[in-house]
C-alpha cells in the first residue's frame, strides 16, 4: 500500500517535470532559461525592429541620471513628457552630479539601491559589479530586444561585443553602438601660421616633425606644440598609427598580436618604442612643450589662444568652443583639425564601435513589468525612431525635415553651432542631445549635427583601415583576483616611464633595464595568465 | 593647584606678563628673526590671499582675457554681465537656498545636541562618564564605512529629506571634547550656589552655566557654521533631486565637470561650454557669506578656541 503511493506520488513528480520542461521550451522564455512568464504585465505581445514601443499600461521607470552643469535636468523638459506620451513610460531619474557619478554609481549598486537603468557607463566600468550579481547579464535577454539585435546584425558588430564578454561568456553591458569607427581627436594647427610659412597641413607623423620644425625656426623661442589633455589624447591617436596603445589607449596592459595570435604586453612592443622615440624627440629639440605632460587643459589653452603654441590636441568641440572663440586677440588667425597622420603602421585607426551604455539592475528582473521594460529600453536608445527623438527631439517642435529628409533646428533653437543666439537650446531648455540618451547610431544621424568642416574631416577618416580587434579572454574570479595585483603596478610603472622616457628624465638607453624592471614586477607571469585565458576562451566558445 | 576664587582666576589670566628686560629681546638675533618672521609671514599671506583675489577679478574679467591668462590681481575688460548671468538663474538660487536651510537646521540642532553631551561628560561625578565618552572617542577612530552608512540612512528613510544632511555626524567629537573642557573649567561652586537657590539641572545649564560661554559657543557656532556651508559630500550621496542640492554640488559640478570632461573615451565631450567667468562669479558668491561673516565671530573664535586649553 505504502510503496503504492509513493509510487504514485513519484509518477507525479516525474510527470509535472515534463509538463514543467515542455513549458520552458515555447517562447515564454529568454535565452537565459529565465521563465518570463508572469513578467509581461504592460508589455507588448508582438513586438519587433520596426515598431513603435508603447507600454500597454502606465509604466515607471527608475533611472540613474548623469546630470550634466551645463544643461541641468529640469522637470518640465519636453523630452520626459514626450516619452510619456509616446511610450506611456514615466522616468524616474536619480540625479547624480557628474563631478562624481562613478561614485555614487558605485554605492546606490553595492548598497542594493541601484535604480533600474545605469546610465552611462563605459566598457569595463561594469566588470567590478559583474562577481556580486547585481546587475543584469544582458546578453541573456536580448531576445527582448529585437532592434538592439538588428543592429547588431546589419553592422556586424559581433567581434565588439564579444570584447565585452566576461569569465561566464555573457556580458553585462548594454553598449551604445556606432555604425562605423568614429574618430574625433587628431591635432589642430594654426592655419593662417602653415600658409604664411609656405608649409601645408603634415600627412604623416615625420611631416608633423617637418612642420613643427619649420615653425619652430619661425619662432625660436616658443614650444610649437603645447598639448592639453596631460598628453593622453595624442600618445592615443598617434600610438594608433604606430601600432599600439598608449594615453587614453592604455586602458589594459596587452595588445593583441594579429600575426602571432597571441597577447602582447603593451609597454614592452617594438611599436611601443618607437612611439615613445619619436616624442622624445620632439621634447628634445623643443618642439614639445615639456608641460604637455602635466599642464591643465586651460594653461594650455591659454598658450594656444595668445599666440605662445601652434598646435594642440583637438575634438570637433574644441575647435567650436575653446580655440576659435580665444583667439580673437589675434587678427587673422585660423585653426582647423588635420586629418589623423599616418604613422609607420600605415594609414589606419583603431576603434571601437561600442562606447557607453548602460547596466541594468538584476532586481528588474523580478518585477512583472521586466519584459515591458527592456522593450522601452530597446526603443529608446536603439530604434532609430528612438535615437532620432533623443537627438533632435519632436519634429516640428525642436526641428524639421525637408523633402531629402535633411534634419534642420527651428530657427528659435540653437545646438552646438547651430542657430548660435537663438532664444532658446535643445539641450538646455527641451533635453535632447543629453548624454544621456544621444550616443551612437547611424553614421547619418551622428554627422547630422555636425558642422560642414567636420562633416569633410570625417570623409577623409572613412578611408582610414581599421585595424582588428582584441578576441576575448576574459579571466575567472580566481585569475581576476591574481591578475589585479600585477595589473595596477605594471599600468603605473608603464606610465611613469613612459613620461620619463619622452621628457628625458630616463635615457632611452634604459630600456633594457626598464623592461627587467617589469619583470620583476611579474609582467611574465601576468601575460601566461591572460594568454591561457584567451586559449581557454578560444576552445569554450570558438 | 586648585583655585577656587573665578575672579582670581581670571585677573590672573588677563594681566599681560610683566615686561621684562632680558638681553634676548634686544639682541641681535631675536631682530633678525622678527624681520624673517615679517617676511616669511607676508609670504604666506600672498601664497593663501593670491588665488582669491584672482579669482574675484576674474569674476568681473571678460572671458577673452581669463582665457589667454591675462587677469591676475586686477579685472580686465570689467564687465557685471557675468553676475547678472549667475543671479538670474534660478537653479543657483534654489540651491542657495538650500545651503541656508541645511547650515542654519545642522548648526541649531549640532549645538544643542552638543551642549547636552559635553555638559555631561563634564560633570566628574556621573557614573559611567568614561564609557560615555569613551563612546564618542571611539567614533574619531573608527567608522562604519561609506555603504554601511548609506544602507542605514536610507534604512531609516532620510534619503532625499533634510535629516539626511543634518543628523548624522551632528556630534563632532573634536567640538565635544572641547566644550567638555570648557565646561570642566567653570567653577564648581557656581553651579552649587544656584543649586542652593533651588534651580534644577535644566535652569544650571541654562541661566548659569550658558550665559557664562557665549565664547566657545560662538567658536562652535562658527566651526559648525563653516563646516555645514562647506559640506557637499553627504548631499551628494544622500539625495536624488537637483532641487534638494546645497550651492557646494552645484559649483563642484560646475567647475569639476568642465575640467574632466576627458574621462576615457568620452566621445561627445560636450562637457566644457560653461566659461571660466561664469565659474568665478559662482565661487565669490558661494564663498561670500563666511567671509563676510567671519570678521565679527573672529575676536570669540579667538578667545573661544583656547577656552580650556589650560586647564588648572
Amino acid at each position: 500500500m505504502r510503496t503504492k503511493w509513493k509510487r504514485t506520488l513519484l509518477t507525479l513528480v516525474a510527470g509535472s517535470l515534463v509538463v514543467g520542461t515542455a513549458a520552458c521550451s515555447d517562447d515564454s522564455t529568454g535565452a537565459g532559461g529565465v521563465d518570463l512568464e508572469g513578467k509581461k504585465v504592460a508589455a507588448m505581445a508582438e513586438y519587433k525592429a520596426g515598431d513603435q514601443f508603447k507600454a500597454t499600461e502606465p509604466l515607471d521607470v527608475s533611472l540613474l541620471y548623469l546630470d550634466q552643469a551645463h544643461y541641468p535636468l529640469k522637470n518640465d523638459w519636453l523630452l520626459w513628457s514626450e516619452i510619456t506620451s509616446r511610450t506611456n513610460v514615466k522616468l524616474q531619474p536619480t540625479v547624480v552630479p557628474y563631478s562624481d557619478y562613478d561614485q555614487k554609481r558605485g554605492l546606490v549598486i553595492s548598497s542594493g539601491n541601484a535604480p533600474t537603468i545605469i546610465s552611462k557607463t563605459y566598457p569595463g566600468q561594469e566588470e567590478p559589479f559583474v562577481s556580486s550579481g547585481a546587475i543584469l547579464p544582458v546578453s541573456d535577454y536580448l531576445d527582448l530586444m529585437p532592434h538592439f539585435k538588428e543592429k547588431i546584425e546589419k553592422w556586424k558588430l559581433q567581434p565588439e561585443l564579444n570584447t565585452l564578454r566576461q569569465a561566464d561568456g555573457k556580458f553585462y553591458l548594454l553598449p551604445g553602438v556606432h555604425e562605423a569607427v568614429w574618430q574625433d581627436y587628431t591635432l589642430a594647427f594654426r592655419t593662417d601660421e602653415l600658409t604664411r610659412l609656405g608649409l601645408s597641413a603634415p600627412k604623416t607623423w615625420d611631416e608633423v616633425y617637418t612642420v613643427l620644425k619649420a615653425i619652430k625656426a619661425a619662432h625660436p623661442d616658443s614650444y610649437p606644440l603645447s598639448d592639453r589633455f596631460e598628453g593622453k589624447a595624442i600618445l592615443n591617436y598617434a600610438g594608433q598609427t604606430f601600432g599600439t596603445q598608449a594615453g587614453w589607449g592604455y586602458v589594459k596592459n596587452t595588445t593583441w598580436n594579429e600575426s602571432e595570435q597571441k597577447f602582447d604586453f603593451t609597454g614592452v612592443t617594438p611599436e611601443y618604442k618607437q612611439l615613445i622615440e619619436y616624442f622624445r624627440k620632439l621634447v628634445d629639440e623643443g618642439l614639445m612643450d615639456p608641460e604637455s605632460f602635466t599642464q591643465k587643459d586651460d594653461a594650455a589653452i591659454q598658450k594656444f589662444a595668445s599666440g605662445k603654441s601652434f598646435a594642440i590636441s583637438s575634438n570637433a568641440q574644441n575647435i567650436v568652443n575653446d580655440y576659435r572663440p580665444n583667439l580673437g586677440n589675434i587678427p587673422g588667425a585660423t585653426v582647423a583639425k588635420i586629418p589623423l597622420p599616418a604613422g609607420p603602421k600605415g594609414d589606419v585607426i583603431r576603434g571601437l564601435r561600442t562606447e557607453n551604455g548602460i547596466m541594468i539592475s538584476s532586481k528588474a528582473v523580478e518585477s512583472d513589468k521586466f519584459v515591458a521594460t527592456m522593450q522601452f529600453i530597446d526603443w529608446l536608445w536603439y530604434s532609430d525612431k528612438g535615437q532620432e527623438f533623443v537627438k533632435w527631439g519632436v519634429e516640428g517642435t525642436t526641428f524639421e525635415k525637408d523633402a531629402s529628409g535633411k534634419r534642420k533646428l527651428k530657427p528659435e533653437v540653437a545646438f552646438g553651432g547651430m542657430n548660435v543666439g537663438a532664444p532658446k537650446n535643445l539641450q538646455r531648455d527641451f533635453g535632447f542631445s543629453g548624454g544621456v540618451f544621444a550616443y551612437g547610431g547611424p553614421t547619418e544621424l551622428l554627422q547630422s549635427t555636425f558642422t560642414e568642416e567636420e562633416v569633410a574631416f570625417q570623409k577623409t577618416m572613412a578611408d582610414k583601415k581599421v585595424l582588428p580587434l582584441a578576441p576575448p579572454a576574459p579571466f575567472d574570479e580566481l585569475e581576476r583576483e591574481r591578475a589585479t595585483l600585477w595589473e595596477t603596478p605594471l599600468k603605473d610603472f608603464v606610465l611613469q616611464s613612459t613620461l620619463q622616457f619622452i621628457l628625458g628624465s630616463r635615457d632611452m638607453s634604459t630600456w633594457d633595464a626598464y623592461v627587467k624592471e617589469l619583470d620583476a614586477k611579474g609582467m611574465t607571469e601576468y601575460m601566461e595568465l591572460v594568454n591561457s585565458a584567451y586559449k581557454r576562451y578560444k576552445e569554450k566558445n570558438g | 593647584m586648585v583655585t577656587t576664587d573665578p575672579t582670581q582666576l581670571m585677573e590672573r589670566l588677563d594681566k599681560p606678563a610683566a615686561p621684562r628686560r632680558t638681553s634676548l629681546d634686544d639682541s641681535r638675533g631675536y631682530r633678525i628673526f622678527r624681520v624673517v618672521n615679517v617676511v616669511v609671514l607676508l609670504g604666506v599671506v600672498a601664497v593663501t590671499l593670491y588665488p582669491f583675489v584672482n579669482i574675484v577679478a576674474q569674476s568681473f574679467s571678460s572671458e577673452l582675457y581669463i582665457r589667454t591668462g591675462q587677469v591676475n590681481l586686477f579685472p580686465r575688460g570689467f564687465n557685471l554681465d557675468t553676475y547678472k548671468l549667475v543671479a538670474a538663474d534660478p537653479v543657483f538660487w534654489n540651491s542657495y537656498l538650500n545651503t541656508v536651510i541645511y547650515t542654519v537646521t545642522a548648526t541649531a540642532i549640532s549645538i544643542v545636541l552638543t551642549t547636552i553631551y559635553a555638559y555631561v561628560l563634564s560633570k566628574h561625578r556621573l557614573k559611567g562618564r568614561n564609557l560615555l565618552i569613551g563612546i564618542a572617542v571611539f567614533t574619531m577612530f573608527f567608522n562604519g564605512g561609506l555603504i554601511p552608512n548609506y544602507v542605514l540612512v536610507s534604512g531609516l528613510g532620510m534619503t532625499n529629506t533634510i535629516w539626511a544632511v543634518v543628523l548624522p555626524n551632528a556630534i563632532s567629537v573634536f567640538n565635544l571634547l572641547v566644550m567638555k573642557a570648557f565646561f570642566e573649567s567653570l567653577p564648581a561652586e557656581l553651579e552649587e550656589a544656584a543649586a542652593i537657590d533651588g534651580l534644577n539641572t535644566y535652569g544650571i545649564l541654562l541661566k548659569i552655566v550658558l550665559p557664562l560661554s557665549k565664547a566657545v559657543l560662538a567658536t562652535m557656532i562658527l566651526f559648525y557654521a563653516v563646516a555645514n556651508w562647506n559640506s557637499w559630500f553627504q548631499a551628494f550621496i544622500y539625495f536624488d533631486r537637483s532641487e534638494l542640492f546645497p550651492v557646494t554640488v552645484y559649483l563642484r559640478n560646475m567647475i569639476a565637470g568642465a575640467s574632466s570632461a576627458t574621462a576615457v573615451g568620452a566621445v561627445e565631450s560636450n562637457a566644457l561650454a560653461i566659461s571660466a567667468n561664469i565659474k568665478a562669479v559662482t565661487m565669490v558668491l558661494t564663498v561670500l557669506p563666511i567671509v563676510v561673516v567671519y570678521p565679527f565671530i573672529q575676536r570669540y573664535f579667538v578667545s573661544g578656541v583656547m577656552l580650556g586649553a589650560v586647564k588648572q
